[in-house]
């Protein structure tokens, strides 16, 4: 039976079925969300208000025509939408929803799994750099670049921000940290400070406004994405859809106490947190405009890392006092 | 590592197409080659074939933003061939149409600015209240683009006191929203950290390279065609140039929400003081031999339309210098040490209005230095009969 | 420099209607002296012309059908019509022969179906002292 329950936690929930029907309907939370902040109506024939867009997107652009340009590196080429695809689909496994027995790790909920979501998380800009160099176009060249050169930025305060409350709650494995936090609710307010660089760093993970620099699209075409078209691009939007779904329920773990219950209570507890986090990153894509990437860098290390550091700091004295 | 980027010709920076080919070493340009034509349509040509009131609604079409703009430049220049004087009132309704053009211009650039700059939500919004502006263009002349209401020797519409009345109303809302704007565009530190320091053009370099416009007055350069040179109604109407001293792309933005109050101050202006009685003057079909040089302020900068007559119901000429043309050679200038990311802002700050300033090629014999226009036809056909001809390249080497 | 300028101005947008209005399903009216597309009242018209020669676009096309009866044919080529209206303006009958409607929604898939005539009786306009009664019966449209 351990089999049947692995191979149902990876093909439907919270596996692909599940962050694919989630993802898209993130993706249209947010783009009608954005569309009411600037007095526009957003997806609206498509289905009910809409919700069925982001899938009638992602099906339009399997139905379209695949072309490889002649001088990139073909291998590479078509092979990375679908890695990146899957590294952040394993990330999503790991997020402790209702796959997980506290008193018993197993293959989805470990200690120490908090870092490999961060590092799986991390992944996908390094394929979204190789993308660009295989594509062997100048736009996408820049385009590369500059996604490296965020990563310089955002990296640490992201770090910084989201290991801060598993030092207070003294353990590295996210379905402990939910716990934790589950257990004494008010403990959540002193991580108030690492919330909010937390939520501007997975803003610039994310390349949305105001960090969309990477692939803004009045600059240089596509950026990472300008030879991308058909089937590949299908997947590599729908990997950053689910990007942004992971993302969230990261930070709802750890910020926002995690999704007690078991599985029908966990799935609403999911579904309002990463919700109310993506409404957040909403509200900064609507609020900000693109700044230049000579200025997220500086921006980070002026701003975000200190103030990282600052409730690192504020964490560790408060668990001086409590024990 | 020293390459060539090509911006254009379509590329979703621009609204027109226009090859700027950019050499950059790593983010840094270091070279712009500006290269035009991709949107000629042979106007000045076509001029010469349709008679005085026809070329109206030809000139009307070289722009649609600007679109009045060329047509009174027109008219105002045949007006003074006929030697015809039209009534006050028509006047009057002709320059208040002008404000209100100039109002829709600057919050379209607006808008296009925090497009360029990634800022969405001021995009949507401006364009949203420029609505108002284009409602009240459609009440006044029956279309919200290509207002065709300059006939020779006038205007064709009047107005009522229910227009007058609506019109005032939509100023007034106008008036709110773009002090609210002023105040977002000089403090979202986002926005401002983009536009701050960018595209930097001294006050000695616009001099030099004829800027004209806000792109000029931007650099503290106080030349504006209503206050120098008056036409019509603007003598009588009290106003400000609007001008900044920052040279940068935070100038222009500032230069042109103070040019949207100043001309919210001229339309009401123009309103209150509108005199009674006739809106046209009734104009010949020929006009005598001569020529006239009609100069206008368009939202971009000066308006030049050259034009001869030569006793006939056509003209014998008409040459069109729209202002984007004069802002060229001071783009070329701002581009260099920028950096790639600033390229469509500094681009959209002049306000480039491509299709306004479209020119065919001319061939120079580099030995010789005679000119010689050559039909397009005949380039085709001599390209093709060299390429026939050559023998097969092999490894050819592509330039980017 | 204040953070989140703009953050009220958002939030309060959430609690509007929308701006945009849900075209098709939903029009908007279009004002008094809108110009759509012009179209011919034959009884007034006296074929002096005037609009065939100001047309910018050369859209409208008089031709004679039958010089005893003076009968005449005018078309008017939707297709290239840019809606000026110079033609209106042009037309020194009073009422109107040549006016504008507010059409506007004319697109088509083939630019002929745009195309509309009108064969129609010369009348005569001011009849003088001397001048013969007026010829023809009711026009044809």
């Amino acid at each position: 039976m351990a089999v049947v329950r692995t191979l149902l936690y990876l093909v439907v929930y919270p596996g692909l079925l599940f962050l694919f029907v989630y993802s898209t309907f993130c993706e249209w939370f947010d783009r009608k969300l954005y569309a009411r902040l600037q007095n526009r109506m957003g997806p609206t024939h498509t289905g009910w208000f809409g919700l069925l867009q982001p899938i009638a997107d992602f099906v339009k652009l399997l139905a379209k025509e695949d072309v490889v340009p002649e001088a990139a590196d073909k291998r590479l080429f078509n092979v990375l939408p679908v890695i990146g695809l899957a590294v952040v689909s394993t990330a999503g496994l790991l997020l402790p929803v209702w796959n997980f027995d506290l008193a018993n790790p197993g293959l989805t909920s470990f200690s120490g799994d908090i870092i490999v979501v961060l590092y799986l998380l991390s992944l996908p800009t390094l394929i979204l750099f190789l993308a660009a160099w295989s594509s062997a176009n100048p736009f996408s060249t820049i385009g590369g670049a500059r996604v490296l050169t965020m990563l310089f930025g955002y990296e640490v305060p992201l770090f910084l921000a989201v290991l801060g409350p598993a030092i207070l709650a003294d353990s590295w494995r996210l379905a402990e940290i939910a716990a934790f936090y589950q257990a004494k609710p008010l403990l959540l307010l002193t991580n108030l400070l690492g919330f909010i660089v937390a939520v501007i760093a997975v803003q610039a993970k994310l390349e949305r406004t105001p960090f969309d620099i990477p692939h803004a699209e009045t600059e240089i075409v596509g950026g990472t994405f300008t030879e991308y078209s058909g089937k590949k691009l299908a997947l590599f939007r729908l990997t950053f859809d689910i990007e942004l779904v992971v993302s969230s329920g990261l930070l709802a773990t750890v910020f926002l106490g995690g999704f007690p219950g078991g599985a029908v209570v966990g799935f609403l507890h999911f579904v309002i947190k990463t919700l109310f986090v993506i409404f957040l990153l909403s509200l900064l894509r609507a609020m900000t405009s693109r700044i230049r990437v000579d200025q997220v860098v500086s921006f980070a290390w002026k701003y975000l890392a200190p103030l990282a550091v600052l409730q690192l700091l504020v964490t560790i004295l408060l668990k001086g006092l409590l024990s | 590592m020293s390459f060539q980027i090509p911006i254009g010709p379509q590329h979703p920076a621009l609204k027109e197409p226009i090859s700027l080919r950019m050499t950059v070493e790593g983010e840094v340009i270091t070279d712009v080659d500006i290269r035009l034509g991709y949107n000629h349509r042979g106007m000045e040509k076509l001029a010469e074939e349709k008679s005085w009131l026809q070329n109206i609604y030809l000139v009307e079409r070289i722009c649609g933003i600007c679109s009045h703009s060329h047509a009174t430049c027109y008219v105002q220049g045949v007006e003074k061939l006929m030697e015809l004087v039209p009534p006050k009132r028509g006047m009057s309704i002709r320059y208040l149409v002008s404000e209100l053009e100039r109002i829709h211009s600057h919050l379209l650039w607006l808008g296009v600015a925090g497009h360029e700059a990634g800022f969405d939500s001021f995009f949507m919004y401006t364009w949203r209240d420029r609505e108002v502006v284009m409602d009240l263009l459609e009440m006044i002349s029956g279309n919200r683009v290509h207002y065709a209401i300059n006939t020779i020797g006038g205007v064709r519409r009047d107005l009522d006191a229910g227009q007058i009345a609506k019109i005032f109303e939509g100023i007034a809302v106008l008036r709110k929203r773009s002090e609210y704007y002023f105040y977002i565009g000089a403090n979202e530190p986002s926005f401002v950290a983009r536009i701050a320091g960018v595209g930097y053009l001294s006050k000695e370099s616009v001099i030099a390279l004829c800027a004209v416009g806000p792109t000029a007055r931007a650099s503290g350069w106080a030349r504006d065609v209503r206050k120098e040179d008056p036409y019509a109604v603007y003598d009588e109407i009290d106003f400000e140039v609007a001008t900044a001293d920052s040279c940068d792309v935070l100038g222009r933005v500032v230069v042109r929400v103070k040019e949207l109050l100043e001309s919210y101050k001229i339309c009401e202006q123009i309103l209150r003081n509108l005199p009674a009685g006739d809106i046209v003057v009734k104009a010949p079909r020929k006009a005598k031999p001569g020529e006239v040089v009609s100069r206008y302020e368009a939202p971009r900068g000066e308006n030049i339309h050259y034009i001869k007559a030569n006793g006939t119901d056509k003209p014998e000429r008409l040459k069109v210098r729209a202002p984007t043309l004069a802002n060229y050679p001071a783009t070329v200038e701002m581009l260099r040490k920028g950096f790639i990311a600033d390229i469509p802002l500094i681009f959209a700050a002049i306000d480039p209005c491509i299709c306004c300033a479209e020119r065919s090629v001319t061939l120079i014999s580099a030995r010789s230095g005679e000119e010689k226009i050559v039909r397009f036809d005949d380039l085709r056909r001599r390209a093709i009969a060299r390429h026939q001809n050559a023998p097969v390249k092999r490894n050819a080497v592509w330039p980017l | 420099m204040k953070i989140a300028v703009f953050l009220p101005e958002l939030i309060r947008h959430l609690f509007k209607k929308p701006a945009t209005v849900d075209y098709p399903f939903k029009k908007l009216a279009v004002p008094a002296n809108f110009r759509g597309t012009p179209y011919l009242n034959p009884d007034m018209c006296i074929v002096c012309r005037a609009c065939e020669r100001d047309c910018p676009a050369e859209a409208i096309e008089i031709s004679s059908v039958n010089e005893a009866e003076k009968r005449f044919k005018m078309i008017i080529h939707n297709d290239r019509c840019i809606h000026c209206a110079q033609c209106v303006d042009s037309c020194p009958t009073s009422p109107k022969a040549m006016q504008m409607d507010s059409l506007f929604e004319i697109a088509t898939d083939d630019r002929h179906k745009l195309k509309k005539d009108w064969v129609y009786v010369r009348a005569v306009l001011k009849p003088k002292a001397a001048a013969p009664a007026p010829q023809a019966a009711g026009p044809k449209g």
